[in-house]
């Protein structure tokens, strides 16, 4: 009896061995193959010239990783010395990892691994084609004191909290009317639903098209302005920079200095963009508004009718504190989409008139590539840490201040 | 009611989708193809059998005598070769391969063409290890490439093969200079003229536009035109290399040669800026959105405004999607101080991790001879590198335009690495002037400091 529990209990310190040897085995293989070298032809040509060029340039994020890989092995190894006595449990723990091991290795080297290679790069400078260098926090102070990304987090916001309202408005209204008994249901629904399905290149420069100074959306404006006899002066609507804020002033005969862009709220050429997008985003909202619009029990609309409620209160009563949930999952999702933005400035304006339309993932786009300049790997990546902070910042926020209070009902 | 506002809303959206699908876009026209002159043709080829003994070496007797390769190649070479472009260019490029392959037949070259967004791509290339042997560099590549060492230095391989940098139109090798070494070999090069409409010109009973002309007689025309037809005067964006002739012409540049400062808060820069503004003040200067083009040269095209400042790709431009529209086209005008014109290029750059160093010099100094380059000026694409090759050109108008690049005071805007920056900088500054937001003055002091930080790489 001792002796069998014994050699059971080796048996399992075996097992642990061995997965920590597995684990840390890919995942040193995962780190080496995301190490941030100089990656020219002759570093790639043979195994042992790329091992030697992480050996002289990607030491410390080699280590890093390292550190990290043992920590995970170890507890994996503790995981399985704990479970493999027990025969079902280890069966359970072998198939499933087996299952998963795929997906994971997958997500482990393309996603994991080139999140890890950015942070490391953030605090380097890096060309792409030399060894990155370390400078630590220099990249994110210079991204803080760049007027160029403290615009386009101004852009982006601004962009995010208007587009995420309007469209999630739009949304509801557009789900709740779908849902309503109507005819031509099904063709309604389709119509509304097809600038999702549209690729967004296409959709873009269908606005490009429109916003033209020549183009249709004036050639509207005029027609009506007309009817009141009036002269309509054509607008260049992706090319005026002028904020939105700054016009109501302008109106009043005041004026906003170019020192302070920061009060001059949204430019035109971005309020034309988020018109766009939010025309093309609002229907694929719209499909989970009334899937969950279909899922409220009629009942419930029944018996608020038989107490006299009428369908406007029926709407704040029932309908919108059911739909809730995906309320919080839509705003978390567009709040995301929409700081991320970037195809549509790349079309449609490319950042311009005068940054008005800059987003931190087109500066992304632009310092990564050495659009202007040297490349800048190091920055893009600060960039693109701010702006993953951010959207988890924001995320969260949503999050507490709509599910608080979701008890109630 | 609300969805009555609906389907009427969908119905019109239907509509403005149909009829923007269907609208005038202008289709550019295929681009008449030069003929391949230089396919081998078959009749050549010993497939008699009357004489056996003479095919193992058929190709020799159809190699011109004085034809010889610029080095003495590694044997067996293949080279890839990668340029932007469209059909038009390819072809020039496909035809100058053809040239090549007669003179160095033991090299193979495989032409990949890049037509989009190429710069991109091969940085991408570049970092996996697989980019071309012999590529277009521009200033964006030579930035990217020329300081990490991703480009071959090409000056022994010149001295080799007889070729010196004094063969070249000097201002064309800054920008693929580095610490005295040359990187890259001027492929062609473009500048600006004053190009305009007779036709528009005649309506406002207005002398045509002369060699000798200045900034001021241009104004004058300009405000002649606008006042007395319903045409534009002169049409000019707020672009930076539109505005560097008249920056040139006053005297001044955008940065100092040795690139440790910028010189956009100077009277030089502001005077000009401050009389471009003038004009479109009153009324004499309009942009291309103004007038409902999406560039200048479009505005030509259409017949929108009466003069602009643009390049030698105006003469396949108009013949491709304009070919009754009559237009003409003289030498910059003369500045306060000088007659100076900015020039554009692009070089070819050898890659320095490729297998055949040799053969891909040896095709990037015959692209860019003077035997080559006599032929591709005959197809009207570019003009030669080669001073002594300017009047080659064979289109009128077109050798006008080029008579800018010749002159001592033209220049190429380039101010080193940050180039891109700086030169955005200044057409965000023109950009404020034109809006009004922000007096010439203001604007380009702000410039000033954004250029300088951009300068120092911040």
């Amino acid at each position: 009896m001792q002796a069998q529990k014994s050699s059971v209990q080796g048996e399992a310190n075996l097992a642990a061995i061995g997965a920590f040897v597995l684990i840390f085995a890919i995942l040193f293989t995962i780190a080496l193959m995301n190490a941030p070298v100089k990656a020219t032809a002759q570093v790639t040509e043979t195994l042992g010239s790329y091992l030697r060029e992480v050996r002289t340039t990607a030491l410390p994020f080699v280590a890093i990783v390292g550190l990290l890989a043992v920590g995970v092995a170890v507890a994996a190894a503790v995981v399985v010395r704990r479970e493999w006595p027990d025969l079902t449990r280890r069966r359970a723990l072998i198939a499933g990892y087996s299952f998963l091991a795929p997906y994971l290795l997958v997500t482990l080297t393309f996603t994991v691994g080139v999140i890890l290679f950015a942070l490391y790069i953030a605090f380097t400078k890096y060309e792409i084609y030399t060894e990155p260098t370390f400078v630590g926090l220099d990249n994110f102070a210079k991204a803080l004191k760049s007027k160029q990304f403290l615009q386009s987090l101004h852009n982006v916001l601004w962009y995010a909290v208007i587009v995420t309202v309007a469209q999630t408005t739009i949304a509801i209204a557009l789900a709740v009317l779908l849902n309503s008994p109507m005819r031509f249901k099904q063709f309604f629904r389709t119509v509304f639903y097809a600038p999702s399905v549209t690729s967004s290149v296409v959709i873009t420069l269908i606005f490009v098209w429109l916003y033209l100074k020549t183009g249709y959306v004036n050639l509207l404006f005029s027609k009506v302005w007309e009817l009141f006899g009036l002269h309509y002066k054509a607008i260049d609507w992706l090319g005026n920079p002028k904020g939105l804020i700054q016009l109501i002033v302008e109106l009043f005969g005041g004026k906003i200095p170019s020192q302070q862009w920061y009060l001059r709220g949204p430019s035109v050429a971005w309020c034309c963009l988020m018109v766009q997008n939010i025309f093309t985003t609002a229907p694929t909202f719209m499909i989970m508004f009334l899937a969950a619009l279909q899922d409220i029990n009629p009942s419930l609309y029944e018996a608020a009718s038989i107490d006299g409620a009428n369908g406007w209160q029926q709407f704040w009563k029932i309908t919108l504190p059911l739909l809730r949930p995906i309320v919080v999952l839509v705003l978390v999702l567009s709040t995301i989409g929409t700081l991320q933005i970037f195809d549509q400035v790349y079309l449609a304006t490319a950042g311009g008139p005068l940054d008005t339309t800059v987003t931190p993932v087109y500066l992304v786009y632009t310092e990564a590539l050495g659009k202007q300049g040297p490349i800048q790997m190091g920055y893009a990546s600060a960039i693109a840490f701010i702006l993953a902070i951010l959207i988890f910042f924001f995320t969260f926020i949503q999050r507490r201040v709509i599910e608080r209070g979701a008890e109630q009902y | 009611m609300k969805a009555r506002w609906f389907s009427l809303m969908c119905a019109l959206s239907v509509v403005a989708l149909l009829v923007v699908a269907c609208g005038p876009t202008p289709q550019p026209t295929e681009a008449p193809k030069p003929t391949v002159a230089a396919k081998p043709t078959e009749a050549a080829k010993p497939t008699e059998a009357a004489k056996p003994t003479e095919a193992a070496k058929p190709t020799e007797a159809a190699k011109p005598a004085e034809a010889k390769c610029p080095l003495a190649v590694e044997d067996g070479a293949v080279i890839t070769f990668s340029g932007w472009g469209d059909e038009t260019e390819q072809q020039i490029y496909r035809d100058s391969i053809e040239r090549f392959k007669k003179v160095c037949p033991t090299v193979t070259v495989n032409y990949e063409p890049i037509p989009a967004d190429f710069q991109t791509k091969l940085k991408a290339q570049m970092a996996g290890g697989t980019a071309p042997d012999v590529f277009y560099v521009d200033d964006q590549l030579m930035t990217a490439f020329g300081p990490t060492g991703q480009l071959l230095a090409l000056d022994g391989y010149m001295a080799e093969a007889g070729v010196s940098r004094d063969d070249f139109i000097p201002a064309l090798l800054t920008i693929f200079t580095l610490e005295g070494k040359t990187y890259g070999l001027p492929k062609d090069w473009g500048t600006l003229g004053l190009v305009y409409i007779p036709e528009v010109f005649d309506q406002a009973g207005v002398a045509y536009p002369t060699g000798e002309w200045t900034w001021d007689d241009l104004r004058a025309a300009a405000r002649a035109i606008a006042d007395k037809t319903d045409y534009g005067g002169f049409c000019q964006n707020a672009d930076w290399a539109r505005f560097a002739p008249w920056v040139f012409s006053n005297g001044g540049a955008y940065a100092t040669d040795d690139l440790s400062k910028a010189l956009l808060d100077t009277p030089q820069v502001k005077e000009m800026a401050q009389y471009v503004y003038d004009m479109k003040k009153e009324g004499s200067l309009v942009t291309a959105a103004d007038v409902g083009a999406s560039w200048c040269g479009e505005a030509i095209g259409k017949k929108l405004v009466g003069m602009t400042l643009e390049g030698g790709w105006m003469v396949n431009f108009m013949r491709q999607n304009y070919p009754d529209q009559k237009w003409a086209a003289v030498l910059i005008p003369k500045g306060p101080v000088t007659r100076a014109d900015v020039i554009f290029t692009n070089a070819i750059g050898v890659n320095a991790s490729t297998k055949y160093p040799r053969a891909a010099a040896a095709f990037t100094l015959y692209v860019t001879s003077r035997e080559n380059q006599a032929e591709i000026v005959k197809t009207g694409f570019a003009y030669s590198t080669h001073p002594d090759q300017v009047d080659l050109v064979v289109d009128a108008n077109d050798r006008a335009i080029a008579g800018g690049g010749v002159l001592s005071d033209s220049r190429v805007a380039y101010w080193g690495p940050n180039t891109g920056k700086i030169n955005d900088v200044v057409s965000k500054a023109l950009e404020r002037v034109y809006l009004g937001d922000q007096t010439v003055d203001e604007s380009f002091a702000q410039a000033q400091q954004e250029a300088d930080a951009a300068l120092k790489g911040q």
